[in-house]
């Protein structure tokens, strides 16, 4: 690492990047007619995309001044910001580049290359980016270090092999047994281990010593943001909801890539400021919200702004999802006292490590706490961990909670599997029962 | 004439064709049919056609290679081959310096590398999908109420297009409708169309490489928009054959005269 | 000469032989057989697919619609429950979907497989893995008896050691066996008893010289072979598959020989570890490449033959590199991609041929 790297990148960091961003942040205002379904956009917004984009920003002259990594959304992070990694979360990238609309050219240009089709479109993009240097984002630092646990699925695991190959650079790898039926000692022992084991082979690689304390630190602000986010999703249990969980996917940004940096903290505490406002003042997040929705699985990147109107328009409103729950939902594990263990268990609960009789009992417990009317589950291509046994989980919760439901096939962010017209029917048509059940 | 003649018979999904040359490889006879239900029935009476058009009488044939997916049921074939083999040889045959030959058949499509001799070195061929085939293109042309010549219309590709990104062609039918009924110009979409199957078969074009001259073979070699379409996504002319549809039945002649003389 | 699977599982299952039903891939068999349990392992059920459609979405690989469509049958043969060996996403959730919410008459039980590179730590879990589950099916089939353990890990290591032999006799062409014939006798250790699959490998007699007329030689690779009709098709012409890189073939068998079992809970660890990489276990990428190489440099064959399944996130990320890199080495190859319907289709016959004609091109220069 070179000091002018360091220092440029420090200017950058504290002058340069905040400077640039308020002159974009003048020159941005061309905006799209916001349906009147919608209620005031959250200010807070603003402030999201001041980190995002200096997030991205910043990446360029990360080079020189500190060590890249790339790590999968459910790895356990705190330990690579105690070695002062800048990381990149190729998961939020691929979200990002399909949120564009852009997914269907990343995906090519890994298919072409010999990618199979039916491969998970954030591993396609994120190869398609590796391949052809391409980003919607202006540019991302190569990985000096790949960080991949596989308690989100085996796919991150093979993905991040072909990107260790192809750059022929180290991997780490956070191997987490998934939870069949409960998380044993033995398990927790493991996980424990990998990460002790971790610390040497850290240490080599950036030739820093572990501080023990400053890891706490980290693990402290960790926990406390992903409490926050937690407890901000909670407020949306108000009716009116104060965001719509439409708003709660880009708003989860932070809490995945940037958890345990105090930017993250400080955003948390101000969004929860303004949704505790919006609850006290009765501000909903939609203008006239009648019916309360639940989400299942990834967003559909893509349509985002086309689901969040149809529903809008129809008054109903997503106040809860799986998807957003799922970093919040098993922090409460984490322990400063005992790191190890308790990240074992934070880490090794979470949702998708998790079997289907706890995702139920935590679906049943969301529908309650949350006056949920009706389901839309979103059935992924790219993700089976979530996708097999959706059409079980909606047998089940329909029958027991006479929940109406529905399942739409798309994908996370390959926008040609897409079926308007097929998906538009299915949606109409759910809330035409979804009008009948709550009104008869 | 006391020459001996050699017959390439291509039996495909839906044309059987039948190509005769001599022993220095001049094309005699060149027929084409539509394949019946019988294939070996269809083959035989291609076979007449072409010994007739070429005033042959049958002991003048001294070998014939059937190829296509009915090869089997050729009965007077002295030989058989695949179909891609076929494409690759007849291919050189028409333009010795190709390289690399698409081959867009009615079911199937394919992409073939030769060699300096015409000899196979690589080949892919399509998944059991129709998107990247003629299939399509005729599901398509129904669907807009078009014939196969408005759609090959090349001036459908100069003007605007619109993005029709299903890759399952059942799904890429449902697109169209809804283009259709949001009053989107048929030239439009049919450009869209166009630059949806070569994307399809581009990532086969890709899997083989571009080895020097690239031929296009196969009946939907004579669609001239797609052919616009392929040569600007290769950035160079193409080489497309008078009788693209012919090209196997060339080769397998071919075939069938080599092997007499090894 | 090799019994039929249904028949011969319900004959043992007539037999008062309590019998779990396996799905893929890899569990230790041996604790399994010191519980006198037999494995039967479902890889690829024929029939039709009817009431898994229901439980599953289109884009599901065809292993895990019928295994559940096994499942959903409730076959007198399964007796002891059902076996979920850590595979893949689709399987790990299967699983699940099976215990907790669509429900059998049978127990559902799992079994984890390190993900994890091979390290001090990862074979300390591996033992505690065997210890959990000898556990669970101490509950269900009352206490181990340590002597059969050791009986059954000899018994295993018999197995492989003539598997070794006769994957030797195959790549020097020294086994009088078809394709298919092969493939059963692969196969059969899917479900019978270890005694008898012993007996069955070492009635295979070994030749002296090359058996077969032909001189095309394939390496197949994939997760199961193809179908019968395929191999069938492959001795048509005069094609001979003399080694496999198969997930329910060679993959399954350590590299190399073992030691005679001492401690059994340590030999099977060993075991585990020796295991040739697969993708399915995440082994890198390097030493997979280098494995399949060392292959085909071995067994002297023309060319490479993959039968992937449709929708098998495991292997089609592998398969990219794997194609790569022989392509760039010149071996020829050929990939077919399977639902694992019967038969075999005429595009497959084509490709087939096509790289036949060829691979004769390239021998004949």
């Amino acid at each position: 690492m070179s000091l002018v790297g360091k220092l440029k990148y420090q200017f950058m960091k504290d002058i340069g990047a905040p400077a640039l961003m308020s002159l974009k942040d003048l020159k941005q205002h061309r905006k799209r007619p916001v349906s009147p379904a919608f209620g005031p956009p959250l200010k807070t917004n603003k402030r999201l995309k001041e980190i995002l984009s200096r997030h991205y920003f910043l990446a360029r002259y990360v080079p020189g001044a500190k060590q890249v990594a790339w790590v999968t959304s459910g790895a356990p992070v705190e330990l690579l910001r105690a070695f002062d990694f800048y990381t990149i979360y190729p998961e939020n990238h691929s979200a990002l580049v399909g949120a564009k609309k852009q997914g269907a050219d990343y995906c090519t240009i890994a298919e072409n290359d010999g990618f199979s089709q039916d491969l998970c479109s954030y591993a396609r993009i994120d190869l398609g980016h590796m391949l052809s240097g391409k980003t919607p984002a202006g540019k991302l630092p190569k990985p000096d270090l790949l960080f991949c646990s596989n308690n989100i699925c085996q796919t991150v695991l093979y993905w991040y092999k072909a990107i260790a190959h192809e750059l022929d650079i180290p991997l780490i790898h956070f191997d987490v047994p998934f939870v069949a039926v409960e998380q044993s000692e033995a398990d927790v022992r493991y996980l424990a281990q990998q990460l002790l084991d971790m610390i040497p082979i850290l240490e080599q690689f950036t030739g820093k010593v572990f501080d023990l304390k400053q890891f706490e630190i980290i693990l402290k602000r960790s926990q406390e943001s992903s409490q926050t986010w937690g407890k901000i999703l909670e407020l949306m249990q108000a009716k009116p909801a104060p965001m719509t969980i439409f708003d709660a996917f880009g708003h989860l940004a932070p809490v995945v890539s940037l958890r345990g940096l105090p930017v993250a903290q400080d955003y948390y505490d101000l969004l929860l400021k303004e949704v505790d406002e919006r609850v006290n003042k009765g501000i909903g997040a939609i203008t006239n919200e009648r019916y309360r929705l639940i989400w299942d699985n990834i967003a559909v990147w893509y349509q985002v702004r086309y689901l969040a109107t149809f529903f809008a328009e129809r008054n109903m409103n997503f106040v809860t999802a799986t998807y957003t729950n799922a970093w919040a939902e098993t922090t409460g594990y984490l322990d400063i006292k005992d790191p190890w263990s308790s990240m074992a268990k934070t880490y090794g609960q979470i949702i998708l490590n998790n079997n289907l009789k706890h995702r139920l009992g935590l679906m049943r417990k969301m529908i309650k706490n949350f006056g949920v009317d009706g389901m839309v589950m979103h059935s992924t291509r790219s993700c089976k961990p979530y996708s097999v046994g959706q059409f079980d989980l909606r047998k089940a919760l329909s029958a027991e909670l006479k929940l109406p439901a529905v399942i739409i096939d798309a994908d996370i962010a390959d926008e040609r599997v897409w079926s308007q017209q097929q998906i538009q029917t299915r949606l109409e048509a759910f809330c035409e029962t979804l009008e009948d059940t709550t009104l008869g | 004439m006391a020459d001996n003649c050699f017959a390439g018979v291509d039996v495909g999904s839906l044309s059987t064709d039948v190509v005769i040359i001599n022993a220095s490889g001049k094309c005699l006879a060149e027929v084409v049919i539509a394949t019946g239900l019988n294939g070996g029935e269809t083959a035989q009476k291609a076979f007449d056609q072409s010994l007739n058009q070429a005033g042959l009488a049958q002991e003048q044939i001294k070998a014939v290679t059937a190829t296509g997916y009915g090869r089997a049921s050729v009965a007077f074939a002295t030989g058989k081959t695949t179909e891609i083999s076929c494409h690759g040889v007849g291919a050189h045959h028409l333009f010795p310096n190709t390289g690399t030959v698409i081959d867009i058949g009615g079911q199937d499509s394919k992409v073939i590398q030769v060699d300096e001799r015409g000899r196979m070195l690589d080949f892919t061929m399509n998944d059991k999908c129709a998107a990247g085939t003629g299939r399509f293109l005729e599901v398509m042309a129904h669907r807009l109420e078009l014939g196969l010549n408005e759609l090959s219309d090349p001036l459908n590709i100069k003007g605007e297009t619109v993005q029709i990104s299903s890759t399952c062609t059942v799904f890429a039918e449902s697109e169209v409708i809804s283009l259709l009924a949001k009053q989107t110009p048929r030239e439009q979409i049919v450009n869209g169309l166009q630059r949806s199957i070569v994307n399809r078969i581009w990532s086969m074009v890709t899997s083989i490489g571009i080895h020097g001259e690239v031929t296009l073979t196969g009946g939907v070699a004579n669609n001239q928009g797609l052919v616009l379409v392929l040569e600007e996504k290769l950035g160079k002319k193409l080489n497309v054959p008078e009788n693209p549809q012919t090209v196997g039945a060339l080769g397998a002649a071919h075939i069938a005269l080599r092997g007499y003389h090894k | 000469m090799i019994p039929n699977r249904k028949k011969y599982l319900k004959q043992q299952a007539q037999n008062g032989q309590k019998i779990m039903g396996v799905l893929p891939a890899l569990y230790p068999r041996e604790l399994l057989w010191a519980f006198d349990i037999l494995p039967a392992e479902i890889w690829d059920p024929p029939g039709d697919i009817l009431r898994a459609n229901a439980h599953l979405q289109a884009t599901i690989c065809p292993i895990v619609k019928r295994g559940l469509e096994f499942i959903l049958k409730e076959s007198a043969s399964v007796n002891a429950g059902y076996l979920f060996p850590h595979t893949c996403d689709s399987l790990q959730n299967l699983a699940t979907q099976v215990k907790d919410l669509i429900g059998t008459s049978q127990p559902v039980y799992t079994f984890y497989n390190p993900k994890a590179q091979f390290n001090k730590t990862t074979r300390r879990y591996y033992l505690d893995l065997l210890q959990d589950f000898q556990t669970t099916l101490e509950t269900k089939f009352g206490p181990l008896n340590r002597a059969k353990l050791m009986a059954a890990c000899e018994l295993g290591s018999k197995i492989d050691i003539r598997w070794l032999t006769l994957q030797n006799a195959r790549r020097a062409d020294q086994l009088e066996l078809t394709n298919p014939e092969y493939f059963q006798l692969v196969r059969a250790g899917e479900y019978l008893k270890p005694e008898d699959y012993l007996t069955l490998l070492n009635q295979v007699e070994v030749q002296a010289g090359p058996v077969h007329q032909s001189n095309r030689r394939l390496l197949l690779s994939g997760i199961l072979p193809p179908h019968e009709e395929t191999l069938s098709f492959l001795d048509e012409l005069s094609v001979t598959i003399v080694a496999d890189d198969l997930l329910s073939g060679s993959r399954r068998f350590p590299i190399t020989q073992l030691d005679t079992p001492v401690d059994p809970f340590e030999y099977l660890t060993d075991r585990h570890f020796l295991l040739p990489p697969c993708s399915t276990r995440a082994s890198n990428l390097k030493e997979r490449i280098h494995h399949l190489q060392k292959m085909i440099s071995e067994s002297q064959v023309h060319g490479v033959l993959f039968n992937i399944i449709k929708f098998c996130e495991p292997e089609l990320f592998d398969h990219r590199f794997l194609v790569k890199t022989l392509k760039q080495n010149r071996v020829p190859l050929l990939s077919l991609e399977t639902e694992l319907l019967p038969g075999i289709s005429g595009q497959d016959r084509t490709r087939i041929e096509a790289f036949i004609e060829m691979l004769d091109e390239q021998v004949s220069g």
